[in-house]
């Protein structure tokens, strides 16, 4: 009677489909997760409890806006998987962009659609001084910090003083926004799971994994090449491509992408070459000294993570495709024709059948860990 | 790393191969790759090993010593470069580091040596595959 259950659950159970030794090497390469923390170089408030603590209170702060009525949380809501829904965020104003998650930010090497950040503490000044988003400027900022008796003390806790200049009050802000940001690391998924079994010849684990994922795994390492940007534990390449979504905004007006990004890098007070890098050796600064300006990057937006990625809808740079099965279909049909001339010759159609449409969603639904883990941690009530 | 024979790209271009110096050329510190022309051999290292998406960092030491090296990587079958651009430091004696190199895809990668000498110039390329 035992056996039989035991035949009639393996019966019901997802098939273990065989892997290539090259496909188990590629598949290999998407792990182990979660990383190990390594404190930012750059941000001597990185991994401090304190800064992480005043990160958090800044990050919900409402002050932080012109109107007193937005924070970060605005656009980065922690229900959506710190993103907003919307295809184009809104700010004070709309701006261009989509809301990218903060989801394991941590892990970049460029911040921003355009990268036109180097450190995870550049980035979050952007957004403060952003007319279109908090609008605030750096004397705003210091002068929240310098007046609100909680704030001034948990700032001065971290950072050992409050600055005279305006400029290095922000610094710290964002600094600390920094920290707290470090911590917003998504769990371990089904794909995790999968991928620690195979590696470890578990077969029964392995067998846990759903058929259709496993269908649409071997379309994204094989068939698909998607792992060629979309690589390692994060999925990223961290770099920039044109995906052949148009880059016009409005009538008249375009987004050029990495290319202004990079000139904003370069001419930015805020990169890892300035004098806010809090490591003299600037060993993090190496990409910002010979990052390549080049024709080719006029409409390239930054390669984004695929972990929690069912969760983080609408897609693209500006939210031009509203699901999972819109961005598979862009790459199973995109034209050729409509990239760069002189770009890159990587994408071309995977001209999927429905079925391999529906087998690489089934793997992508699996990068995610469900989401709603974050819970706002309680403080301590006054600052000593 | 699998490592690969040059191909040839244009006729200036030197086929690299992995054959005996014809001169004494040293670089100390652990395994190199080995190029050599009639009148150049160049020795090369990447530090630390080559990995997809880090950045890493050559060492070279090129015999006899050119007025002038450069140093940049390619991959033919997607037509792009690098998206950075390597720095050289001269260490003297023919000794050099490039730094700020930075492979973003896996694949089949081209280093490209330029070595300029006042008897003109000599442009060396080496594949090799990461993964």
């Amino acid at each position: 009677m035992k056996r039989a259950l035991v035949l009639v659950l393996a019966a019901l159970a997802p098939a273990a489909l065989a892997f290539t030794e090259a496909e188990t090497r590629a598949i290999a390469a998407h792990g182990p997760w979660p990383p190990a923390f390594a404190p930012d170089p750059s941000n001597r408030a990185s991994g401090n409890n304190d800064a992480i603590e005043l990160g958090e209170r800044l990050f919900f702060e409402r002050r932080l806006s012109a109107n007193g009525e937005h924070s970060c949380s605005r656009c980065h809501v922690p229900e959506r998987n710190w993103t907003d829904g919307e295809a184009r965020a809104l700010g004070l104003e709309r701006v261009d962009r989509n809301t990218p998650s903060l989801s394991n930010v941590r892990v970049q090497r460029w911040f921003g659609w355009d990268g036109a950040h180097d450190s995870l503490w550049a980035q979050s000044i952007r957004p403060l001084l952003d007319p279109r988003e908090l609008g605030l400027s750096a004397a705003q900022v210091a002068a929240l910090v310098r007046g609100d008796a909680d704030l001034s003390c948990r700032y001065r806790k971290v950072f050992g003083g409050i600055p005279a200049q305006d400029e290095a009050v922000l610094v710290g802000v964002a600094k600390a926004l920094a920290a707290f940001q470090e911590t917003l690391m998504s769990a371990r998924t089904a794909f995790d799971e999968f991928r620690d079994a195979l590696v470890k010849g578990d077969a029964a684990g392995v067998a846990k994994y759903p058929e259709a994922a496993q269908r649409g795994l071997k379309i994204f390492v094989g068939k698909g090449a998607c792992n060629v940007c979309h690589l390692g534990p994060a999925f990223t390449n961290g770099e920039f491509h044109d995906s052949g979504i148009p880059f016009f905004i409005d009538q008249g007006r375009v987004d050029p992408g990495r290319h202004a990004g990079i000139q904003k890098l370069r001419a930015s007070p805020f990169n890892l070459l300035g004098l806010y890098n809090d490591d003299a050796q600037r060993s993090t600064a190496t990409g910002t000294r010979h990052v390549r300006l080049e024709h080719r990057n006029f409409g390239e937006f930054r390669t984004p993570s695929l972990r929690n990625l069912a969760l983080t809808a609408p897609y693209m740079h500006n939210g031009r495709l509203a699901t999972l099965r819109d961005v598979v279909n862009h790459y199973s049909t995109i034209s050729p024709d409509r990239l760069h001339a002189d770009g890159e010759a990587i994408l071309r159609p995977l001209q999927l059948s429905e079925r391999g449409t529906l087998d690489l969603v089934a793997f992508l639904e699996t990068l995610s860990d469900g989401g709603g883990r974050y819970a706002r941690r309680p403080f301590a009530e006054d600052c000593r | 790393m699998e490592e690969r024979g040059g191909a040839v790209r244009a006729q200036a271009l030197i086929l690299a191969l992995a054959v005996p110096a014809a001169q004494a050329c040293e670089l100390p510190g652990g395994p190199t790759q080995k190029l050599q022309s009639a009148a150049h051999t160049i020795l090369y290292r990447a530090a630390p090993a080559l990995s997809v998406g880090e950045h890493f960092a050559l060492e070279l030491a090129v015999c006899p010593a050119p007025s002038e090296l450069r140093v940049d990587a390619w991959m033919p079958d997607h037509r792009h470069g690098m998206n950075y651009r390597p720095s050289i430091r001269a260490l003297g004696g023919g000794r050099y580091r490039a730094e700020g190199l930075l492979f973003h895809m896996p694949g089949r990668w081209e280093f490209l040596f330029e070595l300029r000498a006042p008897g003109g110039s000599e442009r060396f390329a080496h594949a090799v595959r990461v993964e």
